[in-house]
Order: C-alpha cells, then structure tokens, then sequence
C-alpha cells in the first residue's frame, strides 16, 4: 500500500468471517431440529412409539444441544478477546439484538438439554455412563406434570433462536443484503429445512427403529413445502433490494464472478432445486429408498450452509 | 453542556497528513490501524485537476448506531457527545464496526479491544486542551469548540460557512462537519 496516508487494511477486513456463518448455521440448525422434533412428538400416534417417528423426537433431542452449544463456542472463539465473554452475560444493552440474542440463547440452551433428559430418560436410567444424571432425571420427573408447557416453552424459544439471528444482521444498516426484513424469516424457514434433514440423517444413523415408509415421506414432504417457502423469501429479498434503492448491490450479489455462482450454484441449485427434484422423481409415488433420502437431506443441509455463508461474506465483501 | 464539534475545511486542508502523525503519537494508535486519516482524492480530465482531501474518522454521531448495537455497553456517549469505548467492557464482538456507517472503527491489534478517535478526550480534552490534529494543522483547516457557547470559533463558523454533514440521509446527526472543497479545476 502506497497511499500517503497508509494503509487501508483496516477498511476492507472481514469482521465477521466463517465462525460465523458456521455459527448462524448451527443456531438454525438447532432451533430448526428442536421445532421438528416437537412437531413430530405432537403429532405422533401412541401405538407408534418405536418408529421412525420415534427416532426423529430423539434425534432433534440431541442435535439441538449439540449443535448449538458447538455454535456458542464458535462464536466465544471468534470473539477478539474471547476471555472476556463473561461481560456478555453481566452487562445488557436492550437496544443491542446481540443482547437480546444472549437472552434468549440463555434461556433456550438449558432448555434444550432438559429435553434431551426427559426424552432420555430410559437410557439415563440404563447406562452406567449416564448415572452422573440420574438425580437430575429424578429432580424433572417430579414436574412430569409441566412436561407440556416445557415443551410450548422451547418451541417459542426455539423460534426467537432460529428468527434472533436475522435481527442481528438486520440491525447493521449499512450492509443491504442484511438490513433487510426478510432475512428473519429466511433463516427461520432454511433452519426449520436443515432441522428436518439432519433429524432424519441422524435418526436413520442412529436411532432406526423400524423404518416406517408413510412417516418419512410426512418428513420429505415437510422439507418440500419449507424449501418451497424459501424460494418466494430469496425472491423478496432480492425484489426488495432492487426496489428499495439498492439496485446496484442486488446487481452485483448475484452477478459477482465469485459470490454470484456461489449463489446461483450452491444457495440455488444444491440447496433448492436438486432437493426439489429428488422429491419429484425418486421419492414419487412412496418409492422410498434410503439413499435417496440421505442424498436429499445432505444437499439441504450443503445448501443451507452455503446460503449463511453467502449472506455473511457477500454481505460484507460487495 | 458543552457540545463538541470538529469542522474540516476541505478548501484550507493540503492533505499534510500532519493531523494523522499528531494522533498516532498522542494517543499511540499501534501501527496498521488508523483512528484518522486524510484521503486525496483526485478528479477530472488533465489540465482541469481537482483534489479533494477528504477526512476519515469518527464522526461522533448523536445517534450512535456504534452504541445502539454494542451488546455490553462498552461502546458508550459521553454528556458533551463524545463516543467513547470501554476497553474493559467490550468483549470485540466487532458488531460496531459494521453498524458504523461511517468506518470509523478498528481493532486494536494489541489490545483487541475496538479503537476510534476519541477528540483526544481522556489525554487532552479532560485538561482543557484542543484534540492533538487540531492543535497541529498548519493551515487552521481543523477548526474545534463547543457548539453550544455562541462566541467559540466553531460556532462563528457554523454560522459562517455552509458547512455539510456526511451521509446526512442516515440521521446519525454527525458532530463532525466539513466545508466542501470548492478549488480546483473541475467542479462538480
């Protein structure tokens, strides 16, 4: 750099890089996988306790805290003086989305993990492992009564998780891909997309049960309508751009030699239509085969990722 | 209350960078990163030129979006207008530096806390002294005072001269205003 008055580095850094994206991802995925697997234990039949709807409750039992808890590390690490995160926790500023992220991740992390023990609290009792845990399972057996609201309660939260994330970009007004309000809801929908997805990789994987043809396909279907849902959000958002004076940057976003493919080919066709059309052909007509359905749900999450890692960097690089 | 305010006359300005030494010493701003800068820029056809030196700093906002996004309050106004952040409250989450509309921030590459031009509030302002790139511009281009006092020099030249806000469509209410170039030989 030659400018008389130095260096311009400082102008054009990335104050927000992958840790991010990976950590947007992973609120949405937890959220999203919370809300799936509560809609699916509303909704499921008592004398179908051991299929795949089964494994779907408790695959979203464990990915919720998981993936969440690997996305709070993420963002600690990301910080610039990650010891300090402790002021996070102490000092609030009610106007700051971050702030009220804070909250509701507070309140939603716990809860998570509660879920996880009551829905299992079968194993806790059976594994040595898990002993450490058994006086806690006790402790909430005693309010097996409320076991419904706690559920009510973290779906709400769940839904402030997957929606907070799209506020906290949406407050920065200098950056139009993020000053936008559709942004929430595009991330509520793509995460609710991923929870689905990765509730079904790890329930198949890990909690099989017996495979149940009609209750995968009521998953697939799911996942179709909140892929379809998105694809109106991503035409608002850009619609939104060119009319509300920011022609030029929705111009650029998905024109750009390398933020433009990323769109078009990751957010676009890996995410959005290879899903769409797997759904259209290979799992017509109940044909369903594992495969396919592993194949469906890894472009899902591929795409999701992809579309937060798009909004982060296109965001802050155009 | 004092109100401070920093007027930048782009047409006395000769892009010394005499302010940006002043601050880097005053206030040790560690190198990399600047908490001022004047840029040149250069416009129109040869031999009709114009430069512009345009300044690069914190405007101090009356509606700081800085502080309204700053999670922990370390990004924080003073009564007279001054932004100024806690080092020992903020955690760096860098979410000021891209509320700014104005780049006016940075990490400090030693402390890692976020780092901007203060007006020299703590090192000079606090002992009654002008900030350091006022005191040394050689052509009086930096013009600094308390907007509230009718006979300070700034307010005579508020009154004065027409004196423009940046991105004044923002409705951030800077308190760092700038008299347009007008030399030059293109005008536009």
């Amino acid at each position: 750099m030659n400018n008389m008055w130095g260096s311009m580095a400082q102008y054009d850094a990335i104050y927000w890089p992958w840790p991010i994206a990976v950590y947007l991802f992973l609120a949405g995925l937890s959220a999203g996988s919370i809300m799936v697997s509560l809609i699916v234990k509303w909704n499921k039949h008592p004398d179908n306790t051991n299929s795949i709807w089964d494994a779907m409750v408790r695959a979203g039992a464990v990915i919720g805290p998981v993936a969440i808890c690997v996305g709070l590390l993420l963002l600690i690490i990301d910080l610039g003086k990650p010891l300090s995160f402790y002021w996070l926790l102490i000092t609030y500023n009610i106007k700051s989305v971050m702030s009220i992220g804070v909250l509701c991740l507070l309140l939603y992390t716990p809860f998570t993990f509660l879920f996880a023990m009551m829905i299992f609290e079968k194993e806790i009792e059976q594994y040595k492992a898990l002993a450490v845990l058994r006086p806690l399972t006790k402790a909430i057996r005693s309010f097996a009564h409320i076991a419904k609201d706690i559920e009510y309660i973290l779906f709400v939260l769940a839904i402030c998780v997957g929606m907070y994330t799209g506020f906290l970009l949406g407050a920065i007004e200098k950056i139009p891909l993020w000053n936008t309000p559709i942004l929430p809801i595009l991330f509520l929908v793509s995460g609710f997309s991923s929870g689905i997805a990765a509730n079904i990789l790890i329930g198949m994987a890990f909690f099989k049960g017996s495979l149940n043809k009609e209750s995968i396909k009521y998953l697939l279907v799911l996942d179709l309508r909140a892929i379809m849902f998105e694809i109106p959000l991503l035409i608002i958002l850009f619609l939104g751009l060119y009319l509300g004076g920011s022609s030029e940057f929705a111009t650029t976003a998905l024109t750009d030699s390398l933020y433009g493919k990323v769109f078009w080919i990751g957010v676009v066709l890996v995410g959005l239509f290879v899903p769409i059309i797997i759904a259209a052909t290979a799992l017509k007509n109940h044909a369903y085969k594992p495969l396919f359905i592993v194949i469906n749900s890894l472009v899902v999450l591929v795409g999701v990722v992809i579309l937060r890692y798009y909004v982060v960097y296109a965001g802050q690089v155009l | 209350m004092k109100k401070y305010v920093m007027v930048h006359d782009e047409n006395l300005c000769i892009g010394c960078q005499g302010c940006s030494v002043a601050c880097r010493n005053e206030n040790n701003v560690p190198d990399g990163v600047y908490r001022l800068q004047v840029h040149m820029k250069m416009s129109g056809t040869f031999p009709r030129l114009k430069t512009d030196f345009i300044r690069q700093s914190c405007v101090m906002c009356e509606e700081s979006p800085c502080v309204t996004v700053c999670p922990t309050g370390a990004s924080f106004k003073t009564d007279n207008g001054i932004t100024l952040v806690d080092e020992r409250l903020c955690v760096s989450c860098k979410y000021c530096l891209l509320a700014c509309p104005y780049d006016a921030r940075f990490v400090d590459p030693i402390t890692k806390a976020i780092g901007k031009c203060t007006f020299c509030f703590q090192n000079r302002l606090s002992a009654g002294k002008e900030p350091a790139c006022v005191t040394v511009c050689p052509t009086d281009a930096l013009v600094f005072g308390d907007v509230n006092d009718e006979n300070s020099e700034v307010s005579k030249l508020i009154a004065k001269k027409n004196v423009e806000y940046p991105k004044a469509h923002l409705n951030t209410k800077p308190s760092l205003g700038f008299i347009k170039n007008t030399k030059g030989g293109r005008y536009e």
